[in-house]
């Protein structure tokens, strides 16, 4: 109707190398990386004994809502030693879902599959290491086979289920979950961007297409406001459940 | 013989990659390839179209940047930036515990200094009511003895100065006898041209006085 040619997929997510092999994903991991680094550089650089501001203030409310809100609520507090851990996963994710929505970048990191597949592999890495560390090789194994509390019958279901889920599903639904996330969230923006750019620029029908272009525009500026929530609630999302399988591996009673 | 691989966007060409059999690729960005279209047209070859990275699939490049990346920024938060921070944090905590404490106990001995103002007035409250007592019963045993003196005295004046009345009316009693009885004398010696027996004349006006006296 608009003539919109919407480009395919592959096209999207293209970006061209800039230095050597280092293209725009790279780019943002770097920075966020970077970024997290200079704040808490610049924020261990304070008098500890003044009340905190500007860049401490946020490096301390990063830290305690780790501690507080993730750690304490899933491990407990003997688990406040995995808080550097979990403290890098939910900085790094945030800033690198956060370029989705800045101008120039728009475009989030983890909107490719690289960066959350490979936090996935490092947190079952840990999570499995830690529950063989805490339960010795077979009793880990054994704990997530054999669940306590379950009619032996149900085991026959229940095992295999247990072993695949922990083992294989896990990893996957932790990288799927957050590549998808930002992948459809940067498709929606790009959509409505290119639906209004498309009746702002109509050839035909101007009267109707160009004020009418106002729709798309407006739901661009509603879901660009919608991904700032989005990209701290995956981070989120992702922290807590490393935590919570961390937990699960060290105190699987629980 | 190279291969042009074009990638087109909204119609406008963006990319291309010239790709030989025996040598590796060449990107050219697109200003290059307006510069060198001449040249492109003339070689002609087949155009494949690059279908751009997989949506899905993770790229070599961008695994080893963001891994990297991470593994940087997880290595430098565990050993370096967490625990300067962190120490920081405990440190200004520790403070402000000890600040507290100091707090609670400079209350704590406000409220011991408190209390022991607090029972000591009680105490000098108590002393001065009992002495406000010993003095009200003091003063009123002094009253007592006082009102008794005085009482004493009222009374002993009191007797005296009914002596004395009793005495001058006794006197005033005798006096009026005598002038009754001259005048009785008197009167009767006029009237009956003798004296009268003074005996019986004193009798009669005493016994005139009793009944007067009687009647009043």
């Amino acid at each position: 109707m608009f003539g919109l040619d919407f480009p395919p997929i592959n096209e999207v997510i293209r970006w061209r190398d800039a230095f050597g092999n280092l293209n725009k994903i790279g780019m943002i991991a770097v920075l966020a990386s970077g970024i997290a680094i200079l704040i808490f550089l610049l924020a261990s650089r304070y008098n500890a004994n003044e009340a905190p501001k500007g860049v401490r203030n946020l490096a301390e409310m990063l830290v305690e809502f780790i501690e507080e809100n993730i750690v304490m609520q899933t491990i407990g507090k003997d688990g406040l030693g995995w808080t550097p851990f979990l403290l890098s996963l939910f900085i790094f994710i945030y800033l690198c879902n956060l370029p989705g929505i800045i101008p120039i970048m728009q475009m989030p990191a983890t909107g490719r599959m690289a960066i959350p597949l490979f936090l996935s592999v490092i947190v079952w890495v840990v999570y499995n290491a830690v529950g063989i560390k805490h339960q010795g090789f077979i009793g880990y194994f054994k704990g997530i086979m054999f669940p306590p509390g379950v009619p032996k019958p149900i085991y026959l279901l229940l095992t295999p289920i247990e072993l695949v889920s922990t083992i294989i599903v896990r990893p996957f639904s932790l990288a799927i979950r957050l590549f998808a996330n930002m992948l459809a969230g940067h498709m929606l923006l790009v959509t409505f961007a290119l639906l209004s750019a498309a009746m702002f620029e109509a050839q035909t029908k101007k009267f109707l297409l160009v004020p009418m272009g106002i729709l798309p525009m407006g739901m661009l500026i509603f879901l660009t406001v919608f991904e700032v929530l989005v990209g701290f609630l995956q981070a989120y999302i992702f922290t807590i459940l490393t935590a919570v399988y961390i937990g699960g591996a060290r105190h699987p009673e629980h | 013989m190279p291969t042009a691989i074009v990638t087109q966007l909204n119609g406008r060409i963006v990319h291309v990659r010239l790709v030989s059999s025996d040598s590796t690729d060449t990107t050219m960005p697109v200003e290059a390839l307006e510069a060198n279209a001449p040249m492109a047209a003339v070689e002609g070859e087949a155009h494949t179209e690059d279908k751009g990275p997989s949506p899905i699939a993770p790229e070599g490049k961008e695994l080893i940047w963001g891994g990297g990346s991470f593994v940087v920024l997880l290595v430098l938060m565990r050993l370096v930036l967490f625990p300067k921070v962190k120490k920081g944090i405990e440190t200004r905590y520790g403070n402000i515990r000890n600040n507290i404490d100091g707090a609670t106990n400079v209350r704590a001995d406000a409220r011991t200094d408190v209390a022991a103002y607090e029972s000591a007035l009680v105490d000098v409250r108590a002393e001065a009511s009992r002495r406000v007592d010993e003095a009200r019963r003091t003063l009123d045993a002094e009253r007592q003895v006082a009102i008794t003196a005085v009482t004493a005295r009222i009374a002993a004046r009191k007797a005296e100065v009914d002596a004395s009345n009793a005495a001058v009316r006794a006197a005033a009693s005798a006096d009026v006898s005598i002038a009754i009885a001259s005048v009785a004398t008197t009167a009767t010696q006029i009237a009956v041209g003798r004296a009268p027996d003074a005996a019986v004349v004193s009798r009669a006006v005493e016994e005139s006085l009793q009944l007067s006296g009687g009647q009043r």
